[in-house]
Parts: C-alpha cells; structure tokens; sequence
C-alpha cells in the first residue's frame, strides 16, 4: 500500500487542482452587465409579500409593476411621485373613501397572461392571508375589513369563507383546498392555559380553539348565494385537541374560518376595473399602492410551482421593466430587459447585476475599481476623503461640469433616544425637556456622523410636501438648567440618580452614546452609564422597557408624518417608552378621518407639538442618504425616500469610456 | 484497518451529534427569535402568524427532533432569512465554491512551499534562505486577513492588476487563493527545508550524486521524495484549516462561499443555515483528522492503527 499513496501523490494534487480549476470557471459564464450596482446583502425573497428590505424593495421594484409606480416627477426630479404603472388612471370618491383604478392596456405577464385587476384580488388576498406571514401586511389595513380578514377576526352573524382540509400538498397556500361560504351562527372558544412556549420561552399563555357553527350557503355562477337554502355545518381548525370535538360529532377539520374576502374593499367588477375601498381617507394610499410589497403575482405560476419554487428564475412569472435571468445567493442577481414590458421602449440598460456585497469596505474597493457604477452603502470613516475626491476631481478643467461622485441627501429617517417614561425622575417632562436641551446636536453631526446629518429638534424629518414641524429648542444648556432645578434637582435640590444609555453594539452608536454622556456630565452635573448589549437583547430589553434612555431609528414607510407619529399612541407597538398621552392619541385618530389635507397636515402639527413639549423621546438627527455613483449614470437623482428605479436609469457611454480613461480603469 | 476505520465513523455520529444538539440549543436559547427578530415590533396578529409558519410556537425540544429528524434525511428545510432558498440550496452553492478555493490555495501553498524550501534547503545560510525563512515566519504570523489589505492596496490600487473582488473569471481566483495560502506555504516551507536538510547529508545522497547523477535528479527525484514526508503528514490538518479558514477572506473578496454564508447567517440570527454550516465544518474537520491518522499508517508502517 505504501507505494501507492506515495506514487499517487504527485498526479492527485494536479488532477484535484484542474477540478477545482473547473469548479470555479463554471461560475464565470456570465458576461459583464450594462450596469452593475451593489445591492447591500442578500434578498430575502423576490415574493413582493414576504420581503421587507431596501434590497429586495430594489429587485422587486424592477421585476413587478403596481397599480401606481414611484418616479421621479418630470417637474423636479428631486421629489418622487407616484405615477400611473399597471393602472393607467385612477378616480377618487367624494368621501375621499373609495378609489377606482382603471387598468391598463396590454399589459402581459411574462407568461402572455394579460395583467388584470383580478391580479389585485388575487395578491391582496394573499398578501392579507394569515398563513401568507406577510410582515407588511398592516399596510393594507386601511382597506375596509382587511385588518379583520388577517386578523381572523370573527364575530356571530358575521360572513365567512371556510377552506376544508383537502388541499393536495398541506404546506402550499395555493391551490387552495375547497372552499364553502356560509354566515357563522355560533362561535365556541375553548381555551386552554398552560405552558406554552413562544420561541423558547416557556410562558403561561392561553390558547384559544375556535368552533364554528356555519350556515353555509350554495354557490351560484362561482358567487356565493347569500339568499340560497342554506345548511348547516360545524368546522373546527387543525390542531383543535379532539377532547373539545366530542361535544361537535359531525365536525368537519378546517384550515382556515375567515371573514368572507367579499366583505373586504377590494373589489374588481371587471378585468379592467379595481374599486377599493378604505376604513377612512388616506391622502397616501396612492404612495402605498405603489409601495413593493403590495405589487402583484401571477396566479398561474403560484398555483403551478408552489412556493418557494415559483421565485426559482427558471418559474417566475413577472410583469415588470426587467427579469431575473440568474440568481446566485449571495453574489448576484442577473436582471435582463423584459421585452414585453408595457413601456419597454423607454428601458435603457439591457443587463443589470445586483450585486450582494456584504462588506461595506469591499463595495467601496469594488467601486473605486471601477467595478461597479453605483455603491449603496459608504463606510463613515472615508467620507471626508471621498468629499475631497470630489473636489479635486473638479480642479480639472475637463471634469469642472461632472456630477459629484458621493451623493448626499435627507432622508425620510430619523436617529432618537426613547425614554422610558414610567420611570421616575425621568417620569417628569421637565427632566426630559431638560436632558433633550442639555445635548449639543450640531456638535453629534459634525464630528461624530460627519455625514452631513442634520440635527433634529423633532420626529418627523423635514422635506415632507405640505407637512411643517412644530417650532423647537435648540442647544440651551442654561435653560436645561434651569428645567432641572424646577423639577427639584441640581443645585440645593435632590441630586439626580445615574441615568443609563442603552444602545445595541455598533462602534457608530457607541461614540455618539459616549458624546452625550460626556454633554450631560457637563451641562447637568448627571452621571451617565453607558450599557452596551447585542442586538438581540437590545431589542428585548428595549420591548420590556428595562431601560432609561435607549437608543433607535425609524425609517418612513411613506412620506406622510403619521408614519412617525402614530407610533407614539397609546399602547402602539412600537411606542416602547409607557408614553400615554389621551390628546396625543385623540389629534392621532382625527387625523386618520379628516378629508381636508391642509387641515390634516395641521393636526399632525399640533400633534407632533405635543410629543416635542412632552419629549418622551430625544431627537437626535435625521438620517441622510449616501451613494457613491458614477457621473456618467443618468437620471439617478437623490430624494427622501432614498429610491432610485433602475427601469430609468442610462449610461452616457462617451462619458463613461473618458471617465475610465482619465482614472486609469481597465 | 477496518476495526479503526468503523471506530472512527462511531466517534463522528457521536461528535456530530454532540455538536448538533449543543448549537442547537445555544442558538435557539440566546435568540429565540432567531431572524424574526426586528427592531420594528409587529402587530400581534401578525407576529403570532409568522411564528407558526416558522414553528416558533412548538416547543423546542419538539422542534430539537422535528430538526435531528430532518437531518438525518439530510434535508435541513428552509433558511430563515433567505427565505426562498433551502438550506440545503444555500450550501449546495456554498461549498464548492468553498472548496475550490480551498483547493487552490492548497495548490498555492504547495507549489510556493516546496519551491522556496528546496531553494532554502540548498543554499544553506544565504541571502536567499535567510530572506525566505524570514518571510516564512511573517506569513505564519500574520493573519490572512490583514495580509488581504495589503494585497488590495498594492495589486488592486497601485499595480492595477487584479480585481478588487468577485469570483469565476480565472483572474478573480489569483488575490484570494494566495492569501488563503500564504500562512500555509510558510509552513510548508519551513518543513520542507528541514526535512530537505535531513535527507541531503544522508548516505544515499552522496551514492547519487557519485554515480554521476544530475545533481537536479539527486534533488527532485531522490531527495525530495524523502523529504515531503512531513508535509504529506500536515496535509491533513492544512487542508481542514485551509477549507474552514476562508470565512473573512471570502467576505473581503466577495466570494460567495460557505464562509460568507456562515458569517452572515449569524448576525441575521438564520438559526438553520448556521446550524447546518457548523455541521459541514464538522465533518470536514473529522473527516481530514481520520484521513490524516489514515495516511500515517499507510506511510509508516511502524504504526498501527488497531492499537
């Protein structure tokens, strides 16, 4: 034996070596792209209802269409608005209630479908479908009775739609098992309390079993006939223990009781025709009908392939500018031009590759390379260097007209500290107000960000269209003072017990922790513990209000104010801070059902007044987009929503070979 | 021989399994949550939804078996994060990928070994053998990631040589897979020179080079073969290293291997796809240990595998 292994050996590593050589050349097969772009990390999903992130919000963005698509508005290209996409025009009600979306033309799917307004129905249903898990789906709760569709929520006399337990693969939604409407008669709730774990956590939870007694009723012409002969069933759903069945004998195994989805507001009376219907005037439904996750499937291809299998780019059906050709995880998305595309001819870039770079550093060396024409993500710590990039970039007297590299613009974000009002002596507004002006913002952006951060006196960012914040204080060391002793601390007063900052490891965090604690020293004679916790226990302990001051960031859904404000309502799940404010609440929930949006807008106002009187949370700064881009990509333009379609974008070829020439690339 | 080798096999199961119902319990414990996990608390409704669809509601010592289950049909189920994907899909992209660069980088690390060895061996004491060791010794100090910096400054910025990551074009593959090498070719190095020095002041040397022998044919063919018997013993441990070594370089490279994977799996909390990352990791190290303890026996037939 020994002579074989010793005579092998000089064959076996070159033979392993050419495999291997082979292994990796496989993976080169692509040609490079028009245009490359880093996409930030990996996709979730390319199911509009399962996604959540900015990077997936881009891919789908470019492969689906909604009812309404997010442009640039050919006035100000700075400021987006939302264009007519799959629909090509929309009616408003005089309730300001009910809109109805004229679909378009000729619209095909990639499979030659016509893109209808049955597509609507279909993906809202879905996309509110309990067993969806759709993390958005409260989007779509100012629809009438959406919220109770998701929510299963039923009550006695109430219409609902019973999906039988004979679906031929269990764990695929669609095709669904058979479905039988009825009207509920009776709803039996047994509840079991015991132990009853929740992600690892054994906690005593009650559950609940429903049985339902149902007048179901025939179907006629593939609608259900509320007037016909009705007979009567019991369903229980799976998983119900049989010891609360025996009282049901002929008890028939539900997957789903839920409310009927013709009680919800969205209707299509024809293929050309959507009506929806909302709980109450929402000025930005148009934004949210062209957010992503609310774009369309394609019945056929979910039904035939099941999910996953129908993201698969060999089964995908899309109706969007581009299609996904290959996708590799974690290394690229390959989109090519989708020729059927309704405005195909407007599409510039035939190829398109979404690159998952996970290293911020990486993607600033793949750009700089000139390996790629967009950089999404900047690493602080180079900013000054890329300013000065740019600015000597200029000197040149051929580059004088360039577009800067590094693009910097506000953004629909904001950076805060949340107190936790319920403990004392932060309990008192005054402590608040005191700690909000004891804090130097200006000093946090300029020497700690140093990204061009603007310093926030209040919520919601400024640059909303129609919508101007509340009057705030600035810097005032002196009058913080002057708070704190009003409240009793300071000077011949109590003294004030230690105050902690909690915030979720992160160096950027962490220094500006540092600042504030060191301001607060200093101003307010406060002791400042800094407690530094990962990022799951962070947010736990955030949740469970085990904190004093802790640090977070919110991002807008839509640029309207309420996506900030009616996070601080009472009891809102992503208050945190035991902040209840009745009035607060009550200018929150007029807001939602006054139809003048001037007035509205005013309302908002006071609201937010009173948030930034009370301060149950220190602004900080609003957040600012950074993207490096190449100058010769055009139509790329910075706005607060920090969304740039790739279906405009185009290359100046001229431009881009002199570029690449005069900085020596490849 | 086959005693050991069943022993062997034994001792993995029991390894795997160890390792398995430890990371599975560490992970789950410390964030129950695993990738729901958002800063952006949900709706109850909705929270309570996706914690079915995930199973979260089970308890987990059901989940513990529902998951050994699975894996013992070596169907490890969705990822948590990339939802799309399987876990079995994620590493099915992964590892190749992986490997080859492993591969590579072994090659690397024997071909730079070997040939500064000899040279090292040969010229005795001199400049070249000096400079050689001392460069050996900076490859084994510094780690591979920061000799990757380096590298992208001076071939990426300056020279303009090599792309500054991606993967597939024969060019992609030069930057990373010497990084990965460049700690194990020193070693290499190292034990070739002695092993080198060894064999040459040996008897059979001077028989072939008095028999008027090509003094590259003393060399290549009669000496080195004695020498590499020391490095055919370090293969073992060098190509576990080298395969489970690339985690950061692949993330610096951006190289869509199982390192990266692994990396981002755990900060996004993707329980499953770590978990069965951690379970490949393993393997390959048990496996090459056993190759390794295999390899000796075949070699040396002074020891026995039995005892």
């Amino acid at each position: 034996m020994k002579w074989s292994l010793r005579g092998l050996f000089p064959y076996v590593i070159p033979l392993v070596f050419v495999v291997a050589l082979f292994f990796a050349f496989r993976m080169g097969s692509l040609p490079p792209a028009d245009f490359t772009f880093s996409n930030g990390t990996e996709i979730q999903s390319v199911d509009p209802a399962k996604s959540t992130g900015a990077p997936e919000g881009r891919i789908i963005d470019a492969i689906f269409e909604g009812l309404y698509r997010k442009l640039p508005d050919p006035t100000s290209p700075d400021d987006m608005v939302p264009l007519p996409g799959m629909a090509k025009s929309h009616d408003l009600s005089e309730d300001l209630k009910t809109y109805t979306f004229h679909m378009r033309e000729g619209a095909k799917w990639t499979n030659g479908e016509p893109v209808t307004a049955y597509d609507w129905t279909f993906s809202w249903m879905r996309f509110l479908h309990p067993e969806s898990g759709t993390q958005y789906a409260y989007q779509l709760w100012y629809i009438k009775n959406a919220k109770r569709y998701t929510t299963g929520d039923l009550k006695e006399g109430d219409r609902v739609e019973v999906e039988l337990a004979d679906r031929k693969d269990k764990a695929q939604m669609f095709p669904r098992g058979t479905m039988v409407s009825g009207i509920v008669k009776k709803i039996d709730t047994f509840e079991e309390g015991g132990k009853q774990s929740s992600g690892g956590h054994d906690e005593e939870e009650a559950i609940k079993y429903h049985v339902y007694t149902v007048d179901c009723v025939p179907e006629k012409d593939g609608e259900p006939d509320w007037d016909g002969p009705v007979k009567q069933r019991v369903f229980y759903t799976e998983g119900t223990p049989a010891k609360y069945l025996t009282k049901f004998p002929g008890a028939e195994a539900a997957m789903h009781v839920l409310l009927h989805f013709s009680e919800v507001g969205i209707k299509a009376p024809d293929e050309k025709t959507l009506i929806v219907e909302l709980e109450a005037p929402t000025p930005y439904f148009l934004e949210l009908a062209s957010f992503y996750p609310m774009h369309p499937v394609n019945r056929t291809c979910v039904e035939t392939f099941g999910y996953p299998d129908w993201t698969k780019p060999e089964n995908i059906v899309t109706c969007g500018p581009y299609q996904i050709k290959e996708r590799r995880i974690r290394d690229r998305i390959r989109l090519t031009k989708n020729p059927t595309y309704w405005n195909a001819d407007e599409v510039s870039l035939e190829t398109i590759d979404a690159l998952a770079v996970q290293s911020d550093t990486t993607q600033l060396n793949m750009f700089m390379s000139g390996q790629m024409e967009w950089a999404t993500v900047v690493p602080n710590s180079v900013l000054d260097q890329l300013r000065e990039r740019d600015v000597d970039k200029k000197e040149d007297p051929e580059r004088k007209e360039e577009r800067d590299d590094l693009l910097i613009a506000p953004m629909l974000s904001t950076y805060f500290y949340r107190v936790n009002t319920k403990r004392p002596p932060l309990d008192d507004p005054r402590v608040r107000q005191a700690l909000n002006l004891a804090i130097n913002k200006q000093e946090i952006v300029d020497h700690v960000t140093r990204g061009g951060q603007i310093p926030a006196g209040s919520l919601v960012p400024p640059g909303i269209t129609g919508y101007e914040g509340p009057v705030t204080q600035s810097y005032n060391p002196e009058r913080a003072r002057e708070l704190l002793a009003e409240a009793g601390f300071g000077p011949g007063g109590k003294k004030m017990r230690p105050i902690q900052i909690l915030y979720n490891t992160s160096e950027g965090h962490k220094s500006i922790a540092e600042v504030i604690q060191q301001q607060w020293k200093k101003n307010l004679h406060i002791d400042v513990q800094l407690r530094n916790v990962e990022w799951g226990v962070y947010l736990t302990t955030q949740r469970e209000m085990d904190y004093d001051v802790c640090r977070a960031g919110w991002i807008g859904d839509y640029p309207d104010p309420n996506t900030f404000l009616d996070m601080f309502i009472t009891d809102g799940e992503n208050n945190e801070t035991g902040w209840s404010n009745p009035e607060y609440d009550k200018l929150i929930e007029e807001a939602r059902s006054e139809p003048d949006p001037e007035k509205r807008m005013k309302i908002m106002q006071d609201a937010e007044q009173l948030l930034v009187d009370q301060m149950p949370i220190l602004p900080v700064y609003f957040y600012v987009s950074i993207n490096m881009v190449r100058p010769y990509v055009k139509n790329f333009y910075p706005n607060l929503q920090d969304l740039h379609p790739l279906h405009i974008l185009e290359i100046d070829e001229e431009q881009r070979e002199k570029i690449r020439e005069m900085e020596g690339l490849k | 021989m086959i005693r050991f080798l069943l022993k062997r096999l034994m001792w993995m199961v029991i390894t795997m399994w160890v390792v398995f119902t430890i990371s599975f319990y560490l992970m789950w414990t410390v964030s129950p949550e695993g990738a729901l996990l958002s800063e952006r608390q949900l709706p109850a409704a909705i929270k309570r939804n996706l914690e079915q669809y995930y199973d979260l509601d089970k308890p987990l010592t059901t989940r513990y078996f529902k998951v050994m289950g699975n894996y013992l049909m070596l169907n490890p189920g969705p990822s948590m994060k990339l939802i799309d994907k399987s876990v079995f899909e994620i590493l099915k992209e992964g590892l190749p990928i992986s490997v080859s660069l492993g591969v590579l980088g072994l090659s690397f690390a024997l071909l730079i070994g070997f040939g500064t060895g000899i040279v090292s061996a040969l010229r005795r004491q001199s400049l070249i053998d000096v400079s050689f060791r001392m460069i050996a010794t900076l490859g084994i100090a510094i780690p591979n990631f920061v000799l990757a910096g380096f590298a992208i400054i001076i071939f990426v910025f300056t020279l303009n040589w090599f792309p500054a990551g991606g993967w597939g074009r024969p060019i992609d593959l030069v930057l990373p897979s010497l990084c990965l090498a460049a700690p194990f070719a020193a070693y290499i190095s190292r034990l070739t020179r002695t092993g080198m020095l060894e064999v040459l002041g040996q008897d059979y040397i001077r028989t072939a080079y008095a028999k008027g022998l090509m003094p590259t044919t003393v060399v290549l063919k009669h000496a080195f073969r004695g020498a590499i018997l020391p490095v055919v013993s370090y293969l073992g441990p060098a190509t576990a290293g080298i395969l489970t070594g690339s985690l950061v370089l692949e993330r610096i490279f951006f190289i869509p291997g199982l390192g990266s994977h692994f990396i981002e799996a755990v900060l996004q909390k993707d329980h499953p796809v770590s978990l069965a990352v951690v379970m490949v990791y393993t393997f390959v190290l048990f496996s090459m240990n056993t190759l390794v303890d295999l390899s000796y026996g075949l070699i040396d037939p002074r020891v026995k595998l039995d005892k």
